[in-house]
């Protein structure tokens, strides 16, 4: 048996945690920069607010009735590892799905698997102060359905359990599910199913074998296993893999400066590098962009400028050489940019990787400077060591007007008590 | 003992320096002494027992010196203790985290705090929502 627990509204409860002054408003924590909308609670569904709308587009008659957050990173990870070591102490395999869900192997636990779900919701409820469902069955992806229909219970504990693949109300539940809310099935693949006549769950779990596999792929076979009860997929195997890394941000102000500008490519290509070698990934290709804001009058640019590495290359220093090239070609004097960003794409894996006497590759000594890069990175934090000087309050860091405080992660910003 | 040792010495101080095929492992005889080795005390481990369940908070205000609570003391509150009767607890009050008595008179609860001029909270029994958490330690400076 499998369950998948989820945390609602996680960034909403996280703030409320500490401030529960926003205990029954409205409250929307932003995106990045302060862009548009990622997190809402319930009261903010309720006057139609959606996700991902931008802030600017919330008619000012209504915004002034809702709290708007930044999002607070440090305080979100730091109650994501909590609810994690909670469940952890409880059960025997935890796989960690998103900042905000994990899969539970409950195999071999107790026959009780309700009063199990119930103690596990009640955990964290009660250590971390954060509100969960639960969805327990004998798959992943049924679990993933059942938490979803946990989700939509009124009252507490929100827990949702099939025993097997022939609960009562499971096969109704999938009958009224579109397909496209199976796990792993996205809107194109969806309307390939629909051209078939499969448009809902149940018609997925219905559909001969040898069809999916022939039409669609051994996955999507092994979905339609998992929806009649037998379990063959693991937590990855729906993660589509990795195509490209893009580190890009909008600056807090327009900028033109030159040096400015380059400052803050330096940090891209610095994450970039790192998200990189942590996927243990090299990109063979490089692309830079800078873009104007395009509300304003004056002359536009927004297309990326590409070039290939002369190898494949996860060095820091190599993707930062060739993206202040490309940095170079773009700038323009007097022109005021709004955004930067460095892509890297033609990814492969580097174990593996065919190194031609022709093509070339990084030398030894450049991978053993980013192994020494990263391990400082992970011992000393971010900070520790960077390309050239990075202002950490520089203009082209990210506007957050909304930030609560990092009430878990700093001494200087603990919650206040009154007496 | 030795290989207990070695697995926490090694996670605590792993080169940062790639391996350089110069290096080899420590070679000699292991000391007596291991055999007898004393783990120092850790303070963090003697607060903070259960790391996941345990916030630390500032108090504001000098509304419970004479509790002992001074302003700027640091509390370790943990939500997985199930506050009991006379325990100092945080509570939601107002909107706000709030330092309180949790009092008790026959088999009822009410939140107590520091101007005994102000009218006692009751409460819904010791699970009300409006218990955040039991504070188990106060750590105050004496030079600050």
């Amino acid at each position: 048996m499998y369950a998948l627990i989820d945390c609602n509204n996680f960034f909403v409860s996280c703030e409320r945690l500490f401030d529960p002054a926003l205990e029954g408003m409205p409250v929307g924590v932003l995106s990045n920069n302060d862009g548009c909308i990622i997190a809402r609670s319930e009261e903010l569904k309720a006057l139609g607010i959606a996700m991902g709308m931008p802030m600017h587009q919330i008619p000012s008659m209504q915004r002034q009735r809702i709290v708007f957050k930044s999002s607070n990173y440090a305080l979100y990870g730091d109650l994501s590892s909590r609810v994690q070591r909670v469940l952890a102490a409880r059960v025997p395999a935890l796989e960690p799905y998103s900042i905000d869900e994990c899969f539970l192997d409950l195999r071999g636990m107790s026959n009780d698997l309700d009063a199990l779900g119930r103690e596990l919701v009640h955990a964290v409820e009660r250590e971390v102060g954060l509100p969960v469902s639960l969805g327990i069955a004998p798959t992943r992806t049924l679990a993933k359905l059942a938490n979803r229909r946990a989700k939509g219970m009124p009252g507490r504990p929100q827990l949702c359990l099939w025993p097997d693949a022939n609960a009562p109300d499971l096969s109704h539940f999938l009958r009224q599910l579109p397909v496209k809310a199976v796990w792993g099935i996205g809107s194109r693949l969806a309307l390939r199913l629909a051209s078939l006549g499969i448009d809902n769950a149940a018609a997925l779990r219905d559909a001969p074998e040898a069809l999916l596999r022939k039409r669609f792929s051994v996955v999507m076979a092994r979905t339609a296993r998992e929806l009649r009860g037998t379990p063959c997929l693991e937590a990855h195997d729906l993660d589509t893999p990795r195509r490209s890394i893009l580190c890009s941000r909008s600056f807090g102000r327009l900028l033109n400066e030159r040096d400015q500008l380059s400052d803050a490519l330096r940090h891209h290509c610095q994450r970039a590098g790192e998200k990189l070698r942590r996927d243990d990934m090299l990109a063979s290709a490089i692309g830079v962009f800078l873009r104007t804001n395009p509300h304003h009058a004056g002359p536009q640019q927004s297309h990326p400028l590409w070039t290939m590495l002369p190898f494949p290359s996860a060095d820091t220093l190599r993707l930062n050489h060739y993206a202040q090239r490309l940095l170079a070609e773009l700038w323009q004097p007097g022109i005021a940019y709004q955004k930067l960003g460095v892509m890297l794409a033609d990814l492969s894996p580097r174990r593996g990787s065919q190194t031609s006497l022709f093509e070339g590759h990084e030398p030894a000594r450049q991978e053993a400077l980013m192994q020494t890069w990263d391990a400082i990175h992970r011992r000393y934090g971010r900070h520790a060591l960077t390309l050239g000087l990075q202002c950490r309050n520089a203009a082209w860091q990210m506007n957050s007007r909304y930030h609560s405080p990092r009430y878990t992660t700093r001494w200087d910003e603990l919650p206040q008590v009154s007496t | 003992m030795n290989v207990s040792r070695f697995a926490y010495a090694s996670s605590k101080n792993s080169s940062l320096l790639a391996p350089s095929p110069k290096q080899r492992g420590a070679s000699g005889f292991p000391s007596p002494a291991d055999d007898y080795l004393e783990v120092a005390l850790d303070l963090d481990r003697y607060l903070v027992p259960r790391p996941a369940s345990t916030f630390f908070m500032r108090v504001s205000g000098h509304g419970l010196v004479q509790a002992g609570f001074h302003d700027k003391d640091l509390l370790i509150v943990d939500r997985a203790l199930t506050p009991r009767a006379n325990d100092w607890v945080i509570a939601t009050i107002d909107g706000t985290l709030s330092l309180q008595r949790l009092v008790s008179q026959a088999s009822r609860f009410w939140l107590q705090g520091g101007d005994s001029r102000q009218a006692r909270i009751p409460l819904d029994g010791e699970r009300d929502h409006r218990l955040w958490g039991r504070v188990c330690y106060v750590i105050h400076a004496l030079h600050r």
